[in-house]
């Protein structure tokens, strides 16, 4: 269920605004808390390089806000190669780490100047051979975790018992395996899954160093920090406490890294909509909003997160009420049986936390636009302006038709 | 202080301080930086990959360029493949004897940008009016002419990125028949010791295709990691062992001034380190 909040029709001044200004529906990016989100998360885990994960909200504006403080990047395609290249951010700073690529992906990654890659299994090893002096790898072990909304040690990651035989393997065709990783999951609801892995893999890089081998010597402890969809305030550093003291326990040869998305991006992004159409079905009143589970809502689909809803209005009567997307799909139902005011045609309904997983997933059917991105610095709307107005995905039409004679 | 870090090796690697940042694009293919580094002078990077600099590029140039054209001694045409900094053309064009040189390269752009930021690098070949510049892919020119050379050049990037063509099979099959009888390939071929696949891999194509092939090399400062190796492919076995008395005479003959190639250098030039022997052997 998203959660639900009314809030004065005064209150909804600031975007209506911006929507006067840019056109709706619109997806604001407050730079202001992209800062600060990546700022508490490196006061919860000093010590610990922060890459952040590409993938969650692959945005131009954000790239550019997060390596101006010195963050490095997360990649896993080549689209987001080109993406983060054409920005002119240092290779240096960035891992590759999709376990499963094809050899057009790993020379597009070191044509970039990406030495850095992940692999799972040992026919992804392999591919490696001809690219042996340029590249450091990572293993990815998997730990399935059941506190994370999002599995992802199912897809990837090897079993624990495998990684000796890997190690074996790479040293025997003279590839550098420099660290091992893990993913618990996405938004993790605490951090047990994390430092078990930890644990295990401080075994492991130990165990390893006793044998004489070259040293492992990064822990890439992956991503999965969670924030509240649920309109309350995340601790990070409550959260990453268990987390500090296992990272403690390593030896001191070492180095960290983590690989936040979601943590960054998820409440650095507020989706305004307008209600564009009203019906009354069955008793319920049904609002259509220009924006739906299609566009930048396709996270309540693919990535399982509901978020937190606002509207404006002085009214304190409320009705059962539908809040629908704006293609012919019925399944484009962003909330249903809500307790809503009654709102008008041009009444704004807005969806916060909605940063990461929402415009990187949204999809062009119906042949309709993506939300335009704004930049804003806080509530400074004088300061907003759009971001970056190239659509960060294939511009239409998409597939070329090639006839057949 | 700015500094650049070279992106070629993940636990290795040169950095430079930029003292003044001359030059910076982003093409559609790849992106170019041009800086000013007192240690190396005008230093031009690709894609995070340094590619010449003021100080050390002749070293290069001299040896792609005099070894090739003395040990044949009689050479009149001359191609280029790549090259867009035009120094491998001012070494060519300063042998008198040379009637014709082709270059050809893929990126208009980049001529013009070396032309105006590393002019020390051409130092007017551009105009020397034995020169034809064809802009163009190399494969494929090598592919369609019907023009005829005495030594072909392939100074090229990595095998990873735009130069990638240049080290196919095709194209030394190409080359093969664009060379006059006795005529000579000569192309770069990497740092042997970091990239030691690459001269394996040329070395087998090559085998496949010339009566005689071999590889000669230069240590370069700024292509770290040891020497860099160049490819050598002739129907002619002799020329590889050209005598130094005959070297000599011919450098003499020249007139030519060089900081790096002499008659001795290209001699010994020949003589590989055992790792790099054994990997290019079958």
């Amino acid at each position: 269920m998203n959660r639900l909040n009314c809030a004065s029709y005064k209150e909804g001044e600031f975007y209506r605004d911006l929507i006067q200004q840019f056109g709706s529906p619109l997806l604001v990016l407050d730079a202001d808390t992209v800062r600060s989100q990546y700022r508490d998360l490196r006061q919860a885990l000093p010590g610990v390089e922060i890459y952040y994960a590409v993938k969650s909200l692959p945005h131009p504006a954000i790239l550019r806000i997060l390596s101006d403080l010195g963050a490095g990047f997360d990649l896993a395609s080549s689209g987001e190669i080109e993406l983060i290249r054409n920005l002119k951010i240092s290779a240096r700073s960035t891992i590759h780490s999709h376990p499963i690529k094809r050899d057009s992906d790993i020379r597009d990654g070191l044509r970039y100047g990406c030495t850095t890659y992940v692999v799972d299994n040992t026919d992804e090893l392999l591919k490696f051979i001809p690219y042996k002096h340029r590249v450091g790898l990572f293993i990815r072990i998997s730990f399935r975790s059941e506190a994370a909304v999002v599995d992802l040690s199912k897809k990837f990651g090897c079993a624990l018992e495998e990684v000796d035989a890997m190690l074996t393997l790479a040293a025997k065709l003279g590839i550098h395996i420099k660290g091992l990783c893990f993913h618990v999951g996405s938004q993790c609801t605490d951090a047990r899954q994390q430092v078990e892995a930890i644990h295990t893999c401080n075994t492991l890089i130990r165990r390893h160093h006793d044998t004489g081998a070259a040293p492992v010597s990064i822990l890439d402890i992956g991503g999965g920090f969670p924030i509240a969809y649920d309109g309350g305030r995340m601790d990070i550093a409550a959260y990453c406490a268990p987390i500090r003291q296992a990272l403690a326990a390593l030896p001191p040869y070492v180095n960290l890294i983590a690989e936040p998305g979601r943590f960054i991006s998820g409440p650095a992004m507020t989706c305004v909509t307008t209600v564009i159409g009203k019906a009354m079905r069955d008793g319920l009143r049904w609002y259509y909003l220009d924006d739906g589970v299609y566009g930048s809502f396709s996270g309540q689909i693919y990535d399982h997160m509901r978020y937190p809803l606002e509207c404006f209005s002085n009214d304190k009567e409320r009705f059962a009420t539908v809040l629908a997307g704006p293609t012919c799909d019925s399944i484009d139902v962003i909330a249903e049986d809500v307790a809503l005011p009654e709102l008008n045609l041009g009444d704004l309904v807005i969806g916060h936390m909605m940063g990461a997983y929402t415009l990187a997933s949204a999809t062009h059917f119906n042949l309709l636009k993506s939300a335009r991105v704004v930049e804003i610095n806080g509530r400074f709307k004088e300061t907003a302006r759009i971001a970056a107005e190239q659509d960060i995905r294939f511009p239409l039409p998409v597939n070329p038709v090639h006839q057949l004679h | 202080m700015p500094k650049f870090a070279e992106t070629l090796y993940d636990a290795y690697g040169q950095e430079f301080r930029i003292d003044e940042l001359l030059h910076e694009v982003k093409t559609e293919h790849q992106h170019l930086i041009i800086f000013h580094n007192a240690a190396f002078g005008r230093v031009l990077v690709l894609d995070g990959v340094v590619q010449t600099t003021e100080k050390d590029e002749f070293i290069y140039h001299e040896m792609l360029t005099h070894v090739p054209i003395l040990a044949h001694g009689s050479v009149r045409r001359v191609l280029i493949i790549g090259g867009g900094d035009g120094a491998m053309l001012r070494e060519v064009t300063r042998h008198r004897r040379i009637e014709a040189v082709t270059q050809v390269e893929i990126d208009r752009q980049v001529i013009e940008m070396c032309r105006t930021y590393l002019p020390n690098h051409s130092q007017g070949a551009f105009d020397d009016p034995r020169v034809q510049i064809v802009i163009g892919d190399g494969s494929e020119f090598m592919a369609t002419t019907e023009e005829r050379f005495d030594v072909i050049i392939s100074d090229s990037t990595d095998p990873i990125g735009p130069g990638e063509a240049l080290f196919k099979e095709k194209f030394y099959a190409h080359c093969k028949s664009c060379l006059t009888p006795g005529g000579v390939l000569v192309a770069q071929n990497g740092v042997a010791y970091m990239q030691l696949d690459e001269a394996k891999t040329t070395a087998r194509r090559l085998q496949r295709i010339f009566d005689d092939w071999y590889f000669y090399s230069a240590a370069v400062p700024t292509y770290i990691g040891g020497i860099m190796a160049f490819a050598w492919a002739s129907d002619n076995p002799a020329l590889r062992h050209t005598a130094l008395a005959t070297l000599k005479e011919r450098f003499e003959k020249s007139g030519i001034e060089t900081r790096y190639y002499n008659p001795d250098i290209h001699q010994a030039s020949f003589a590989l380190p055992q790792y790099l022997i054994e990997a290019i052997g079958e």
